[in-house]
């Protein structure tokens, strides 16, 4: 990929983005009706899925069960359809079991789990479509899914992956963005505290400039949490119509 | 009839060891020859699965990891021979319905492997308090091209043998335990053998007193 | 085997003890363990010490077809083995959570920071590469296995040599140690990581957690930095709450520390070289610390022979005595030799039979029941007739010399075996 300005002169990204623009969100939440809450969210080109079972007793093995709070059980597939290449191997491989490891521990910090003991909650997230940022599409898209399925939760968990290019944050890298060997840092928030769920980084990045970035994905984090709690007020509105209040 | 080893081939190359130097096995030693250098760790007795309890005794387990790659089937040979050796020695009867695990780390590879790995097993166990009914030690001994007895071969010269033998002596009668070779050798050979390796086994065997008796100098 | 469990007494007074700023061991709170590093006899192999922590890294390469969309870059593998050794709580063969976490750690800090220059590795553009192979092994865990693993595994790298290679037109050639010099691997910087453990909601931080703390912590924030302070990896685990200031906060002190480490490995490393240069015998073997009490050696020492071939002798020619009994073998068809006739046949067929055991003393022996053989041993002695032909334990085999398809099925590589092995007996007759 050589020779793509990731951000030209102008201060236009490859897309047409300026640098701190999140690229179009857009969201439905119930899409399933079997699973107790459901949602399918879209970032500009990443399409992911997410489906929430629970709280419901603990499956398996009982040893698993915690006596003063509920399991969360995360995983985490690409569908073989979603890279440009076929995915050979959806699920099982490292990178899977790193992300459903990552995902646990995100919603382990903002899933209220102390009023479920001995209970267990499960969520599915599927990418069906991969253009960057698969770990922050799939945290917004199994917050919507958490909400829909009436889990209660210490806030809304937002996250952007932000890149660090030419002095320049740029906020929710696509693909192109992600694999030019730009440092990029992924990053999990409850936006009403600030509190960090999950850093994550890669690349080589200056300790000066952490402190810019983190801002940066934090700024981006609390808009993404803007669009998602419109999207659950009018989701919330529409559900109540149909049910007639 | 063959003529008699030259005595300038029959020696066993410096050896050293370590007992405890890992804080979380009951039982560790490092046992080092030449350059050939192994850790041995030992967990137990402790809780067993219940699939593999044993109603009378302890099930011992012993793993090899080698340096590079996973455990493959020689290291599974390897587990073998090391494992029958300890359960003829170990009164395993003490210990009913537990778990004895042994693993066994290649730190340096120069030859004669299997016997470092039953030295320094013998010394993890000692560590570990294990009640055994008699000690043991490996020794390896090559027969080279021109019909010579090399005890302690290193890896160039294992390479270079005709037959591979390493045998497994105990210590209170000087027997064989377990013997594994390779490579084809005639019956004259093959006792020559055993009598060397029975022979450099006292020369083992006087190393761990005086490597036990170092240890609990200060307590005795 | 199971981990013995954290009871809450325990618990409490480790977390009693953090809220008033004491340890464990009495460390303060941004103080490392003491770091050893030793290595091995050949290049690449490293052991490092984090206060009882004890990791190895060995790295081996290979040459290997690149992948297909970067034809002229090597390939790096790591793999971090948790060996049952290290804790009671792992198990061989099984990816746990823990191993998965430190081997994406540990491929993140090292491959993604782009610490190898990859493209040296490249031997033919598009068909030869080097692949290079870090093994880590945990020898025992007492907390923090990250931060030794990243030690050890670029430390070793830093100690690699790999073997020179010479291409002459289409023709590549490997040259071995002895011909040529092995040359190290070209790194562009030492990626070091550090681990900061919170309690108590994010309140308290502690660097380098040893195993107890880790049992009672909330959460790990890992940062992989180098030398010239550039941060090549973020990583919080454990579901703790970060504030940004913390993360500044625990950054500073991570450039610090890996300051101090990589000073340390540098040191480490020209001792190393020095001592190598000098010609002395180096490797684990050395690096055994001679004054303890739980330490000994002992030099090469000759074995005395004085009557080893006159008990041999003794042996076989009691027990030569009983060869002429043994018929010479048939064989009546290629591959299958009879020796004696045997018991009755009772299936009804033809009265040949395939005296299979003759193939298999060929082959890499393994004798268990050894109470038999040192029995026999002992009747030989005693003067006693000795069955040793019925023994499946005796090495002879009677093979007819014209037949070189018994080739033996050995695993080993010595390649000096010589199937035509004619019966030993009866050249003694």
């Amino acid at each position: 990929m050589a020779g793509l300005e990731l951000l030209s002169d102008q201060g236009y990204r490859l897309d047409g983005r300026k640098a701190s623009e999140l690229r179009k969100v857009q969201a439905r939440m119930g899409v399933f009706a079997q699973a107790d809450g459901s949602a399918y969210l879209e970032q500009g080109n990443t399409k992911a899925l997410a489906v929430v079972y629970g709280p419901h007793e603990i499956r398996g093995s009982r040893s698993r069960a915690l006596h003063d709070r509920a399991v969360i059980n995360c995983q985490y597939s690409m569908a073989t359809f979603s890279t440009a290449e076929r995915k050979r191997r959806p699920h099982g491989d490292r990178k899977s079991t790193e992300m459903s490891l990552h995902l646990k521990q995100t919603f382990e910090a903002a899933v209220m789990t102390q009023l479920y003991p001995r209970s267990q909650i499960d969520i599915y997230v599927k990418i069906l479509q991969s253009d960057g940022g698969n770990y922050s599409v799939c945290v917004n898209a199994a917050t919507l899914a958490v909400i829909d399925a009436g889990i209660p939760m210490r806030d809304y968990v937002c996250a952007c992956t932000v890149g660090f290019v030419d002095e320049t944050p740029l906020a929710d890298l696509c693909y192109a963005e992600e694999s030019g060997g730009v440092s990029s840092l992924a990053l999990a928030l409850l936006p009403r505290g600030g509190q960090i769920a999950l850093l994550q980084m890669d690349a080589r990045l200056h300790q000066d400039h952490l402190e810019t970035l983190i801002e940066a994905a934090m700024t981006a984090c609390k808009g993404v949490s803007k669009v998602l709690d419109e999207v659950v007020r009018q989701h919330l509105q529409e559900v109540s119509v149909l049910t007639g209040e | 009839m063959m003529e008699v080893c030259g005595s300038s081939n029959v020696t066993l190359r410096e050896f050293g060891c370590e007992q405890s130097l890992l804080s979380r096995p009951d039982g560790s030693a490092s046992f080092i020859q030449g350059d050939t250098s192994v850790m041995a760790g030992v967990y137990g007795p402790a809780e067993v699965k219940v699939s593999k309890e044993i109603y009378d005794r302890a099930t011992l387990e012993v793993l090899i990891q080698p340096k590079v790659g996973l455990p493959s089937v020689r290291e599974r040979s390897q587990e073998q021979c090391v494992r029958e050796t300890c359960e003829a020695s170990l009164l395993l009867s003490l210990h009913p319905r537990s778990s004895l695990t042994l693993i066994l780390q290649v730190l340096h590879d120069d030859g004669s492997l299997l016997s470092c790995f039953l030295n320094a097993a013998c010394m993890a166990l000692m560590d570990a308090g294990l009640p055994m009914s008699c000690l043991f030690c490996g020794v390896t001994c090559a027969i080279d091209a021109d019909g010579q007895i090399i005890t302690d071969p290193t890896a160039a010269q294992e390479k270079q043998s005709r037959a591979l033998m390493t045998f497994a002596i105990d210590s209170t009668e000087h027997r064989v335990m377990m013997s594994s070779t390779k490579g084809s050798f005639s019956v004259y050979e093959l006792q020559q053998c055993i009598a060397v390796s029975q022979k450099a086994s006292e020369k083992i065997f006087q190393f761990y007193r005086d490597s036990v008796r170092r240890r609990y100098s200060k307590t005795l | 085997m199971k981990d013995t469990p954290l009871c809450n007494c325990e618990r409490d007074f480790l977390l009693k003890a953090i809220e008033e700023k004491k340890r464990l061991d009495g460390r303060q709170t941004y103080d490392y363990r003491k770091i050893k590093i030793t290595f091995g006899t050949d290049y690449g192999c490293c052991f490092v010490d984090l206060g009882k922590t004890r990791v190895m890294a060995q790295v081996s390469c290979e040459l290997v077809a690149p992948k297909d969309n970067r034809p002229n870059e090597g390939i790096m593998f790591f793999n971090v083995e948790l060996s049952p050794m290290a804790s009671p709580a792992f198990e061989q063969g099984r990816q746990s959570e823990l191993s998965v976490k430190l081997n994406r750690q540990l491929e993140r800090c090292l491959r993604n920071s782009k610490c190898i220059d990859t493209e040296s590795l490249c031997v033919v553009s598009g068909e030869k590469v080097w692949q290079i192979r870090v093994d880590v092994h945990m020898l025992n865990h007492d907390g923090n296995l990250m931060d030794a693993v990243s030690i050890a595994a670029i430390t070793a790298l830093c100690h690699f040599r790999r073997p020179d290679v010479g291409i002459q037109g289409d023709e590549v050639t490997v040259y071995s140690p002895e011909e040529r010099d092995p040359i190290p691997l070209s790194i562009y910087h030492m990626p070091i990581s550090v681990s900061f453990s919170f309690f108590q909601e994010g309140t308290y931080l502690l660097v380098d957690p040893c195993e107890r703390e880790e049992r009672v912590m909330d959460g790990l924030l890992m940062i992989a930095m180098n030398k010239h302070r550039e941060i090549c990896s973020i990583q919080s685990s454990g579901g703790i709450m970060l504030l940004k200031e913390q993360v500044m906060r625990c950054s500073k002190i991570a450039s610090v520390k890996v300051s101090e480490i990589t000073e340390l490995i540098n040191k480490a490393l020209e001792n190393d070289k020095k001592a190598r240069k000098a010609g002395g015998r180096c490797g684990f073997a050395e690096s055994m610390p001679q004054e303890r009490i739980t330490a000994l050696k002992k030099d090469k020492t000759a074995v005395e022979m004085t009557d080893v071939s006159e008990r041999a002798n003794e042996i076989v020619q009691k027990a030569e005595a009983l060869p002429q009994t043994v018929p010479s073998p048939v064989v009546p068809v290629p591959g299958v030799g009879q020796v004696g006739q045997g018991p009755q046949n009772t299936w009804g067929l033809d009265e040949e039979e395939d005296e299979e055991d003759s193939d298999e003393e060929q082959e890499e022996q393994v004798t268990k029941m050894e109470e038999e053989h040192s029995e026999n041993k002992e009747e030989s002695r005693g003067g006693e007739v000795v069955e040793i032909s019925d023994s499946e334990e005796e090495e002879v085999v009677i093979l007819h010399p014209e037949k070189p398809d018994r080739t033996p099925k050995n695993t080993g590589s010595t390649s000096h075996q010589k199937v035509a092995a004619s019966s030993k007996k009866r050249t003694k007759k």
